[in-house]
């Protein structure tokens, strides 16, 4: 029994020493790091905020590093619905993620000081599509081009309009709601399926307005400056104008009861031809290619009934996605990191692990690839036809909104406040939130 | 029987199996959805599977790196609960035993640290453990279990507190005259008493540990030392869930603890027989 | 010569006393480091150390959890003690606990008592009733929207019952109460788990003498098993007021506080104030004011009852 007892003492003693030796040999150990001398290999990390891409990317990373065989790239994707995102647990576990993913507005605010200025690389000659600072520089390397807007299904709207549909035919609300009926005429009694999840209704749908000034930074400093009065700003009634048509009960199969989580189910119904019309990304076509391989195509969200107004005419389109490089990285790392992104523009396999494996549209002007997802040749042809104006939600703070003004546009749809309130929700948030 | 008896004996069945069907029907749910890809389970959740697909099963073992991921489920879930209830058990004797001030207090720090919200700890814990020491890069396994012994030692001494006290004095005063000392008369005498409440401690702590997402997508920073819960991430996507490879893949996290507790439910039982020569 | 020798013996007698209390010191002293040791070890490294350098960034105004730290004293206090979302949702979660701790511990006890009364089937039902508590957080989130999105609605048709058809979980009310039923779904398991152990510890010889006494079984349980039955629900209670304090899985999957935050419980408020909103400074300093409210609740639950506890 004494023995018994002695061991444990004394294994208790040993095991602590281990660990702190070990935890001091760890913190000596760490000096040298990240230096990479011109023979051992230069480790990079990049996160993707893509989650639903990661084995292409992962895949994209091998081919790069076959090419560049002094050069390792660990591609970290973000686990969807984490509290702390992959950029930050990196960061505070001691790691520098040296291209980070961010969408727009986080990498010129929450993020402002990570990037470093990347004006002078060579690929900004093939993209408009390059995120600058407020300085003029060029800080992120767009990645991902997307476009938002009333998704329909082809086959539903052609039997109703008895024949070829152009989509940019619809450009004012009466025309919008004269095709609702035609639909509605053709059988199917509900010809919008409406989701009203908060970042749809809010991030989305709710910064629409902003594009009435093709810069929409002029809008955001008159709102900041307290000078917009939302009520009396035509652009943004009429959007909520035609948001009332689609989800009244008339035409809306969740009209009964608007609110609720029908991501899903609106999917369902538009892929399956029960409902005709849905107001997402292009990104839906994941959810509409599980139902079915309908063919699909994206209208413009009217806002009056000018023919000749340009918000009628064109479709939300912008970088949603840019890459950074970081400030914090060491000059092996982001050289190495900088050849990288030239791979993605200018490699054949890193053209094609954009376009054809991701299927994402790119930026990039001298990329010869095409994305085949229906959704993504909509918007494709829509940036060839001139037809697109800038993707407002990169100009929002994507959780705040999310948070804050989506529920209030929820209360709207349920009725529950008035556009008045809604209005002065939005204009109090931005006079308190002046970042 | 009579009649009442009869009536009332009807009466608990039906209500049994009332319940039954509430608690189960969304398990059922996930077993027939496994089989159906994504388009037919959101149209049709409820529906049996138009034929009977165990592609997605397979596929999910492939794309989750199924036997390495189970591996260290099964190896940090079991080193974890064991290291646990052995120290817990001990903890919670000696601190029933012999109820001092410092005892109390102690007792008292380790009940209210259940409540510490855990996301004001997540910074904290990966800042030290990993910039400053380095120990999430180095030793990650072996850090996580220490946090679970960490994080699960509260509840664990809280419940054996409970328990202890039905194990009667006369038994270990018996035993210290015949000559035990203190661990003696712990580990020979009253831990085997304690048995259903040893072995429902062990279930409870392998189904937090085996179910936990939170701690190991802090600490576990390589696919090559996943657990399940966090390869199974993967499939969720940002707009849409994977349903058709996420279904099986939660099916399969959720077999082994079923099992588990099928067998360790029989030695609770086998307890009672224990208990009640007693 | 005698008196001498007396006290020799006296004197060599009250050192080898000392010699064996020091002894027995050292002996209760290693005792206490031996079976408190290892616990308080792993706690002391992964709860206290963290908590402490926690209450330390709360110290200091921190936008995002990678800022630079810029002490700022109590500001993050000042600025949670402002919050208006920060109490209300305290408030609606405080409902939320009533509403659940009552009901879980209603069915947890009612399944244990029904599993171990001596049924048949008892062993089968003792696993489907656990089945719930086997399928984690977010998961479970996801399959009771199924429910009561597409089911519930669906049954609501079939059957014509208007109020079936309404979505849930687009109604702030109805919300709620979802989350309610699903809380008591899942977590009923567990709570039957730990009463199931305290009910076959109960000595068959006192329920043996009660029935020989006389006693009915509904005597039976209001005398002898209730009170025996004291650890159990101390342990119940608590873990079932900790954990509706403290939801956050259940609502960010099931309802994501809809709608329009009228479901949002203080966690999820939490979360999102210091990882969403960035402004991670008051939202630490929210989380250690949630917890002292929690703590101070529990601990007089925790206190009172122990004081109920019977001893074999």
């Amino acid at each position: 029994m004494v023995n018994f007892k002695a061991l444990l003492k004394k294994s208790t003693l040993v095991g602590a020493a281990a660990a702190l030796t070990m935890s001091l040999a760890a913190c000596s150990g760490k000096t040298s790091g990240n230096a990479a001398s011109s023979d051992s290999p230069v480790n990079i990390i990049v996160t993707n905020g893509k989650g639903e891409i990661d084995a292409q990317f992962k895949q994209a990373a091998k081919d790069f590093m076959k090419a560049n065989p002094n050069i390792h790239v660990d591609v970290k994707s973000i686990a969807v619905g984490d509290t702390l995102n992959m950029y930050d647990k990196l960061t505070a576990s001691g790691k520098t993620v040296t291209i980070a993913m961010f969408d727009p507005y986080s990498a010129l605010h929450k993020y402002k000081e990570v990037g470093m200025d990347l004006s002078n690389e060579k690929w900004n000659a093939e993209t408009t599509y390059a995120l600058k600072d407020a300085n003029g520089k060029v800080i992120g390397f767009p990645f991902a081009v997307e476009g938002m807007g009333l998704v329909y299904n082809q086959k539903v709207v052609e039997k109703a309009t008895g024949g070829k549909f152009d989509p940019f035919s619809i450009n004012t609300q009466d025309k919008l709601k004269a095709l609702l009926d035609k639909i509605k005429a053709s059988g199917v009694q509900y010809p919008v399926s409406y989701q009203t999840e908060a970042w749809s209704v809010g991030n989305h749908y709710s910064s629409l307005f902003l594009d009435q000034d093709s810069d929409p930074n002029v809008i955001l400093d008159k709102l900041k400056a307290g000078k917009m009065d939302l009520t009396k700003n035509a652009v943004w009634n009429g959007y909520y104008d035609t948001l009332n048509l689609l989800t009244s009960k008339t035409y809306n199969k969740y009209g009964d009861r608007p609110l609720g989580q029908y991501y899903d189910a609106a999917h369902v119904a538009v892929g399956k031809g029960d409902s005709a019309i849905l107001f997402n990304g292009d990104w839906a076509f994941d959810s509409l290619k599980a139902v079915a391989g309908d063919n699909f195509g994206f209208m413009p969200v009217p806002v009056d009934n000018n023919p000749d107004n340009p918000l009628n005419n064109k479709i939300a389109v912008g970088p949603t996605q840019v890459l950074v490089i970081n400030k914090k990285a060491t000059k092996s790392q982001q050289d190495a990191a900088k050849k990288f992104l030239n791979w993605l523009v200018y490699d054949q396999a890193g053209q094609d692990f954009i376009v054809n494996k991701a299927q994402i549209i790119s930026a990039f002007k001298n990329n010869p690839n095409k994305v085949t997802n229906p959704l993504g040749v909509a918007i494709s042809n829509a940036i060839a036809q001139n037809k697109t104006m800038p993707f407002s939600t990169n100009y929002i703070n994507t959780s705040d909104w999310s948070t804050i003004i989506g529920p209030e546009v929820q209360k709207y749809i349920g009725k529950q406040e008035s556009r008045k309130d809604l209005a002065k929700a939005l204009e109090s948030y931005y006079k308190s939130h002046q970042e | 029987m009579t009649a009442k008896k009869i009536v009332a004996s009807t009466f608990v069945y039906l209500i049994a199996f009332i319940a039954l069907a509430c608690f189960i029907f969304p398990f059922i749910l996930l077993m027939i959805n496994s089989f159906k890809s994504n388009g037919e389970i959101i149209t049709n959740p409820f529906s049996l599977p138009s034929h009977w697909d165990f592609a997605h099963f397979s596929d999910v073992i492939a794309k989750m790196n199924f036997l390495v991921t189970f591996k260290n489920s099964v190896l940090i879930t079991l080193i974890s609960t064991l290291l646990i209830v052995f120290f817990s058990a001990m903890a919670a004797y000696h601190m029933v035993r012999k109820p001092t001030k410092y005892n109390k207090i102690f007792f008292t720090i380790l009940v209210a640290s259940m409540v510490i919200p855990f996301q004001s700890l997540m910074i904290p814990l990966i800042y030290i453990y990993g910039a400053k020491l380095q120990l999430i890069d180095l030793i990650p396994i072996p850090l996580l279990i220490c946090f679970y012994i960490g994080f699960g030692s509260a509840l664990s001494i809280f419940m054996f507190h409970g328990f202890m006290k039905s194990i009667p004095l006369e038994v270990e005063e018996a035993a210290r005259i015949d000559g035990c000392n203190t661990l003696q008369t712990f580990f020979l005498i009253v831990f085997p008493m304690l048995k259903p409440i040893t072995v429902t401690i062990a279930i409870l702590n392998v189904l937090w540990i085996w179910n936990d997402y939170l701690l190991p997508s802090l600490v576990l920073n390589n696919e090559t030392v996943y657990t399940m819960p966090v390869q199974m991430k993967v499939f969720n996507g940002t707009y849409m869930n994977n349903w058709e490879l996420l279904i099986p893949a939660i099916l399969l996290t959720v077999l082994p603890i079923l099992i588990m507790y099928m067998i360790g439910q029989k030695s609770i039982i086998n307890g009672v027989m224990q208990g009640s020569i007693k | 010569m005698l008196a001498k020798k007396i006290d020799e013996v006296r004197y060599h007698t009250e050192i080898s006393q000392k010699v064996i209390r020091r002894k027995r010191n050292l002996t209760s002293l290693g005792n206490s480091m031996l079976f408190l040791g290892p616990s308080t070890i792993f706690f002391a490294i992964t709860v206290v150390i963290p908590f402490i350098y926690g209450i330390y960034l709360t110290l200091n105004k921190m936008d995002s959890p990678t800022d630079a730290m810029v002490f700022s004293g109590l500001l993050n206090y000042v600025n949670a003690v402002k919050d208006a979302e920060f109490w209300s949702s305290l408030w609606l979660t405080i409902k939320f606990v009533v509403a659940t701790v009552f009901f879980v511990n209603l069915v947890g006890f009612g399944l244990a008592y029904l599993v171990t009364s001596g049924m048949k089937i008892q062993n089968s039902l003792r696993t489907a009733y656990f089945t719930p508590n086997l399928i984690g957080g977010l998961v479970l989130g996801y399959i009771w929207q199924f429910v009561f999105v597409q089911s519930l609605p669906a049954l609501g048709d079939k059957l014509g019952i208007s109020w079936l058809k309404l979505g849930w979980l687009g109604d702030p009310h109805m919300a709620f109460w979802a989350l309610v039923i699903v809380t008591i779904w899942q977590t009923s398991g567990y709570m039957m788990i730990i009463f199931i152990a305290g009910l076959i510890s109960i000595p068959k010889d006192l329920i043996e003498a009660a029935k020989i006494d006389g006693a009915g079984a509904f005597r039976r349980l209001i005398n002898i098993t209730l009170p025996l039955m004291v650890p159990s629900f101390v342990v119940t209670i608590f873990l079932s007021l900790k954990n509706a304090f403290m939801v956050y899985d259940l609502n960010f999957s099931l309802t994501k506080g809809g709608p329009f935050n009228s479901t949002l419980m203080v966690s999820m408020h939490v979360v999102n104030k210091a990882f969403v909103e960035a402004n991670y400074g008051t939202g630490q300093a929210e989380a250690i004011i949630l917890f002292l409210i929690v703590a101070i609740v529990t601990g007089i639950q925790v206190y009172s009852s122990k004081k109920m506890e019977v001893e074999a």
